[in-house]
């Protein structure tokens, strides 16, 4: 039996048809796979917006009946309501909230997610709606006299940080020599203060103030100021444009009526919102 | 079993000891109250775990309570599954084919040899990803009608934590399966040789031999081990907190992030721990004394 061969030729023409093929057929499609498989379309089809987010003290917390309440929670609800679909919140741990986008455990992440060069490798952000800044609570005994950050700035003294948040780049640039010591909560690392076991707390502000208000016996605020300035936004897979830019918009139209203002000095200027916690 | 003798009375040494015992946890309680400078606030506790609703007009389970359920839920369903699962893998271990003894022992070696941990993030970033979308889970949820769904919730999850919750699971099962596994076969191996001999000279088929002889003796001797085995389900059920299943340590230290109730939540999840697992100690004792009575019988 003789076996037919196909030549080389004869492949590679083949090979380039197929890919031609091929080609023509994904430029007719990608556009309208591309908004098919955008987060908002996809959210609008379920009906509902997943948000990953975590708790965080006045970002998102629980309130007395187990509701999620906070600036972050308003700022997804009325997100979720504009779109005209049910919110569904997602509490997930810190450290594993990108990770969980990524693998598509929820839609979008609205949960005080700083803006950084390192980050945006990983996620697309939308411009920022909100901005926050680091600062410290310190202990009274340990670092007594202490008042700026080169006081800090030493192999002896060591700083208790939340893993995973943007506090852990802020401490290591401004205080490159004192020791770090990470926590995967935030309650953690203000326990390890109240016990003398760290000089400071490195936190998003209002939260160390907060803390030095209600210990002014063991605490003190050794920086008048916060010493940076974080753009927060929301995180989204990578290559979905669509939505980054309707997540834009919003933001844009939430600011120009003058609501995301409102909320922001709601929960971290005014301390009505503490009956509905404790 | 020659009767052991037992005293009845304590001597002057079991007192002094007693005494030690108690003075050393008083200490520790004055240095915590002295040395951490906490201030305890009890009061705010129980309303985490039961709350009433004025718009019901009832009490509900709260954060704490809700979790405890959680994790009632998912050591039940984790023993089930894990014992099934062990048992198989056990009978597998001592099979006659070669390719059963090899996936068996695959199976436990893989298993016991990784961190819980590991193994969790393992099946929840690459496994469920691939396999919960292939079966559409949260779909199937989403479709039953609403007395199903109800149902459903009870018994597993609501139908948003449905897909991580079959994660957990399947990873808790499957580690402690490996463990149940080895109980299983040292249980079965442990039965004198002539119970094999005499039976299958009695014309019974291995599996008849399994099922009416060999399994019957081996249940008996591998149930304390077993009982630790399930006490360990429900502690290890903790371990899933790091995937954000909203089980007892997962909503404890919510809740922690949310009050900064440090020591008064731990202490509070540490005593409904152990309200669950001695439980289950005293019922596993329980089933011994009967299992052993009517052996005797």
């Amino acid at each position: 039996m003789k076996i037919k061969r196909i030549s080389i030729i004869q492949t590679l023409w083949i090979t380039l048809l197929i890919i031609g093929l091929a080609d023509v057929a994904f430029t007719g499609e990608t556009q309208q796979q591309l908004t098919a498989e955008s987060m908002i379309e996809q959210a609008l089809k379920r009906g509902s917006l997943k948000v990953g987010m975590s708790t965080f003290v006045p970002w998102a917390m629980k309130d007395k009946t187990g509701k999620l309440i906070g600036f972050e929670i308003d700022v997804a609800t009325r997100l979720a309501k504009d779109m005209g679909v049910a919110v569904q919140f997602v509490p997930t741990k810190w450290a594993g909230i990108i990770p969980s986008l990524l693998t598509g455990k929820f839609d979008v992440i609205i949960g005080g997610m700083g803006i950084l060069p390192s980050r945006n490798l990983k996620v697309n952000f939308s411009i920022p709606y909100d901005y926050t800044g680091m600062s410290m609570v310190a202990h009274k005994n340990l670092a007594a006299g202490f008042n700026s950050l080169n006081d800090f700035n030493r192999p002896d003294v060591i700083l208790s940080i939340r893993l995973g948040s943007t506090a852990v780049p802020a401490a290591q640039k401004f205080m490159p020599k004192a020791q770090l010591r990470y926590f995967d909560d935030e309650a953690q690392t203000y326990q390890e203060l109240l016990n003398g076991n760290a000089h400071a707390v490195v936190g998003s502000a209002p939260k160390p103030a907060e803390w030095a208000l209600k210990y002014p016996d063991k605490l003190f605020l050794p920086l008048a100021e916060t010493f940076t300035k974080e753009p927060i936004g929301f995180a989204v897979r990578k290559g979905d444009f669509d939505s980054i830019n309707y997540l834009n918009n919003w933001i844009t139209f939430v600011r120009a009526e003058g609501w995301l203002q409102e909320r922001k000095h709601y929960w971290f200027e005014t301390r009505d919102w503490e009956n509905q916690i404790q | 079993m020659p009767p052991l003798k037992t005293k009845k009375s304590l001597t002057p040494l079991d007192a002094l000891l007693a005494v030690l015992f108690v003075g050393m946890g008083l200490y520790l309680l004055y240095r915590v109250n002295i040395g951490l400078n906490y201030k305890w606030s009890w009061s705010t506790i129980p309303q985490y775990l039961f709350r009433y609703d004025p718009q019901q007009e009832r009490w509900l389970p709260n954060l704490l309570m809700q979790g405890f359920f959680t994790t009632i839920r998912l050591s039940f369903w984790g023993t089930i599954l894990a014992t099934l699962l062990g048992t198989m893998m056990g009978l597998f271990r001592l099979s006659h084919r070669l390719f059963r003894r090899l996936v068996g022992g695959a199976y436990v070696e893989l298993s016991r040899n990784l961190p819980p941990l590991v193994l969790i993030f393992l099946f929840y970033f690459f496994i469920s990803d691939q396999i919960m979308p292939v079966l559409s889970v949260e779909d199937f949820f989403q479709a039953r009608s609403e007395s199903t769904k109800t149902i459903l919730s009870f018994l597993f999850a609501p139908a948003e934590q449905f897909p991580t919750f079959l994660s957990a699971l399947v990873t808790l099962a499957v580690f402690e399966g490996a463990y149940i596994t080895e109980i299983v076969r040292a249980g079965i191996q442990s039965i004198e040789k002539g119970q094999w001999e005499v039976s299958s000279a009695l014309g019974f088929s291995r599996k008849a031999q399994l099922r009416h002889i060999i399994l019957p003796q081996a249940v008996q001797r591998i149930l304390p081990p077993l009982a630790g085995q399930f006490i360990s389900t429900i502690k290890d059920s903790a371990i899933v907190s790091v995937i954000s299943i909203q089980e007892l340590t997962f909503q404890g230290i919510e809740l922690m992030s949310a009050t900064y109730l440090t020591f008064e939540v731990w202490i509070t999840i540490t005593l409904l721990y152990l309200s669950l697992t001695l439980s289950l100690s005293l019922a596993i004792g329980r089933l011994e004394m009967y299992m052993k009575h009517r052996g005797a019988g």
